[in-house]
């Protein structure tokens, strides 16, 4: 049938295949030239507000102090203090931010940092910047564009952030020493890529804050490819663990 | 519910981070939430506002105390989106009535002022919790979030309040100059019920308008707040992988049984064997590797060719990007007004008023302009030597050709010349010299020619200038005698220092002559 090359053929009805559509994450990817992914994590509008209000807070009282100090040297206070005032407006998040690696006591008290988009610390260009443009991000009252653009943007960027490349991420912090159940380390009996190492990993370091209902559960499913029955899985997933954790 | 289907990475986060995945989830359903939102509460504030005409506060107040009531149906629309089943907006408003009813007047009396209200709505919502039961469940749930869900919660009234007063002053910048309206607060305070009536309505509706964009945002982060806790008590992140890691392992073993069946099938029969002969050979595709291939399957290689464009078509493989920039539209109106040279005038008047405010306070004033200049002038010091290289190299050259002053040399040609080494009266020591010693005594000679004229006549003379050299410098002096009388002597030193032919007995008498005129007396005078 030589026609049948030119004339598509009749599909088969397919199934709807679930597209892998990318899953909603909190996470913000940088690669480097050598290949490698460095993983962030954008801070959101809740904890910003909040390192604001502490930054606000301790400028205010601030303020307060040398206003309250150096009215008692008269007009020559008052114009010192209004230099303060400048200063404190316009310097304080950009000196913390930039001598400080990206923390203002706001940001340290909340975990945060800023840096640049590439994950790079912040430099006075961009620090300048982003906090310049607060006066953008306060129109037309009390941050109202800011809040929007926060709200809006997959990173959470205000529009200080956007115009200077700058993100504010949760800084990285040291991992507890997990402590793992006590098992015979045993070798997995088929071979486990790094998110199945990492999840059988976790089962053994959660598992104090799992219910032994829950824990139970969980590793009945593995109990078939593990062919054993349900009731000894725990222990079997606890001894591939400790396996893959290597002696310590 | 199906972990697999869920449409968000699911993995334990800190409070704050679920917070933030809040925050993107409801960004991803925002036209749903928002416009179920407006549909639901929009007529219910008209409603009350009829209602309540002559008391905008109270209408308010009560629409307020409502809120309850309204935050179920975004969290009934994400909990069905969350897991891939994303209701139409008429489906969702359809199943309002029936989230309504349970426990409605528990959420609105004494539930109304939890401070962990979206936190604690799924329990209620999706669990179908109530009593003991719930309590319970609340206690284990909050052991850990809680504290982020109440600053969520105080947080969220705060950016309400912000918003609005947003709006309201974004609104009073937009009332074009042209209304001439008397917005003198005493008015506005002193203004009975009655013509205000509708500014205060105004306002309460950009309230609710505020409350659109922001109550879905709240009840979206409650809820993955909510769904964070349960995934580190469940390990729900475990239980996928755990799931997956099965199904392919099960994937493999059913794969390896299929494999082993066909294998026992495929016992080789005589007639099979004999058939094969009959087989046409592989030939070469005279269309080439374009042409349509397995068209009885599926998945024709038109079909995969077409993904493999199209997935080429995206990110990585391929980086597009849209620019926008401004540029002057065609015809500029000229708009050289006059305000900004009248803003000018009145800024420069503030100016001078300021600074007749300083000359009040003198002393002080004096002393702490001085310390402002001091600063400046040691910010520009400091400039200066910090690009002292940059300026060298660029704005040395530009400058005119600088005079190095050095020191004249000490010794040119071997001979001493500084004045000092010289004795007080020259011709005098050369006349007693001349008899026994004339090479000395001309020797002296020209050495104090030569330190007179480095140091009276101000020639540039070192060491790499020969003696005709010296002379034609002498002779731009533009002074014939002293022009003559270096030459006599030059020529007479030059006699003897290198032709050893010493000079004529009378030339002694001469030279001093006319040393003691032209550079003892005609220069020291």
């Amino acid at each position: 049938m030589p026609h049948s090359a030119t004339s598509p053929p009749p599909r088969a009805p397919r199934r709807p295949v679930r597209r892998p559509t990318a899953l909603l994450d909190t996470r913000y990817q940088v690669e480097t030239p050598e290949g490698i992914d460095l993983l962030l994590r954008p801070a959101g509008l809740v904890s910003r507000a909040l390192a604001f209000s502490i930054d606000l807070l301790i400028r205010g009282l601030l303020l307060l102090v040398t206003y309250v100090v150096l009215g008692l040297l008269g007009k020559f206070g008052m114009g010192l203090a209004t230099i303060l005032l400048f200063l404190v407006t316009w310097w304080y998040m950009v000196l913390f931010e930039v001598l400080n690696q990206g923390r203002s006591p706001g940001k340290q008290m909340l975990g945060l940092r800023v840096v640049h988009d590439d994950g790079t610390p912040v430099g006075w260009a961009a620090s300048l910047t982003r906090n310049l443009l607060r006066f953008v991000d306060i129109l037309p009252f009390g941050y109202t564009l800011g809040i929007l653009s926060c709200l809006n943007h997959p990173a959470f960027k205000r529009l200080g952030d956007i115009a200077a490349g700058t993100l504010v991420v949760y800084r990285d912090t040291l991992p507890a020493q997990p402590s793992l159940p006590q098992a015979e380390p045993l070798v997995a009996p088929f071979a486990l890529d790094l998110a199945e190492q990492r999840a059988l990993l976790g089962f053994a370091e959660r598992g104090a804050s799992l219910s032994a209902e829950r824990r139970a559960e969980l590793a009945a499913i593995l109990a078939e490819p593990l062919q054993v029955p349900h009731e000894q899985a725990e222990q079997r997933i606890n001894g591939i663990a400790r396996g893959l954790l290597g002696p310590t | 519910m199906r972990l697999t289907d869920a449409s968000v990475a699911i993995r334990p986060r800190s409070p704050w981070e679920a917070l933030d995945l809040g925050v993107l989830l409801a960004r991803q359903h925002a036209g749903l939430l928002m416009a179920s939102w407006a549909l639901v509460s929009l007529p219910i504030f008209a409603l009350l506002c009829l209602l309540l005409w002559d008391y905008p506060g109270w209408a308010v107040f009560a629409f307020w105390w409502l809120k309850p009531a309204y935050e179920r149906l975004p969290l009934h629309i994400l909990a069905r989106a969350l897991f891939g089943d994303t209701p139409s907006l008429k489906q969702a408003l359809k199943a309002l009535p029936g989230l309504l009813r349970p426990q409605l007047l528990a959420s609105l009396t004494w539930r109304r002022f939890a401070l962990t209200r979206s936190f604690d709505l799924p329990v209620m919502q999706l669990e179908g919790l109530s009593g003991q039961a719930r309590s319970q469940r609340l206690v284990v749930l909050g052991q850990r979030d809680a504290g982020a869900a109440t600053w969520l919660t105080v947080v969220g009234m705060h950016l309400e309040m912000a918003l609005w007063l947003g709006l309201v002053s974004l609104f009073y910048l937009l009332l074009p100059a042209q209304i001439e309206l008397d917005w003198s607060w005493q008015s506005l305070a002193n203004a009975a019920a009655g013509e205000w009536l509708w500014l205060e309505h105004l306002s309460n509706l950009l309230y609710v308008l505020v409350l659109i964009v922001w109550e879905p945002v709240y009840v979206a982060c409650g809820f993955t707040l909510y769904l964070n806790r349960r995934t580190a008590l469940e390990a729900w992140d475990i239980e996928l992988v755990f799931r997956r890691l099965r199904q392919r392992l099960g994937g493999v073993a059913y794969g390896l049984l299929l494999g082993c069946c066909l294998l026992l099938l495929q016992a080789p029969t005589p007639v099979m064997a004999a058939e094969v002969g009959n087989h046409p050979l592989p030939v070469t595709d005279p269309i080439g590797p374009e042409a349509a291939r397995l068209l009885k399957q599926p998945l024709s290689s038109q079909a995969a060719q077409d993904s493999i464009e199209q997935l080429l078509d995206r990110p990585p493989f391929e980086h597009r990007e849209t620019v926008t920039r401004w540029r002057f539209g065609e015809d500029e109106a000229a708009h050289a007004g006059e305000e900004p040279i009248s803003g000018l005038q009145e800024w420069l008047q503030k100016l001078f008023k300021l600074a007749e405010l300083w000359t009040g306070n003198a002393s002080l004033a004096l002393l702490f302009e001085a310390l402002l200049w001091a600063a400046l002038l040691g910010l520009v010091a400091v400039l200066v030597w910090r690009y002292r290289q940059w300026l060298d190299a660029f704005v040395g050259r530009i400058g005119l050709a600088q005079r190095i002053a050095t020191p004249p040399s000490r010794q040119l040609f071997g001979l001493e010349v500084a004045p000092e080494s010289l004795p007080a009266d020259v011709a005098g020591t050369v006349e007693q010299l001349w008899a026994e010693q004339p090479r000395a005594a001309l020797g002296l000679f020209y050495r104090a020619l030569l330190s007179r004229l480095l140091h009276d006549y101000r020639l540039p003379l070192h060491g790499a200038h020969t003696e005709s050299e010296v002379l034609r410098l002498i002779q731009d002096l533009d002074q014939s005698e002293l022009s003559s009388f270096s030459q006599t002597l030059t020529l007479h030193w030059e006699n003897l220092a290198y032709g050893h032919r010493l000079p004529p007995e009378d030339l002694c008498q001469t030279l001093c002559h006319d040393w003691r005129r032209l550079l003892e007396q005609g220069v020291r005078t």
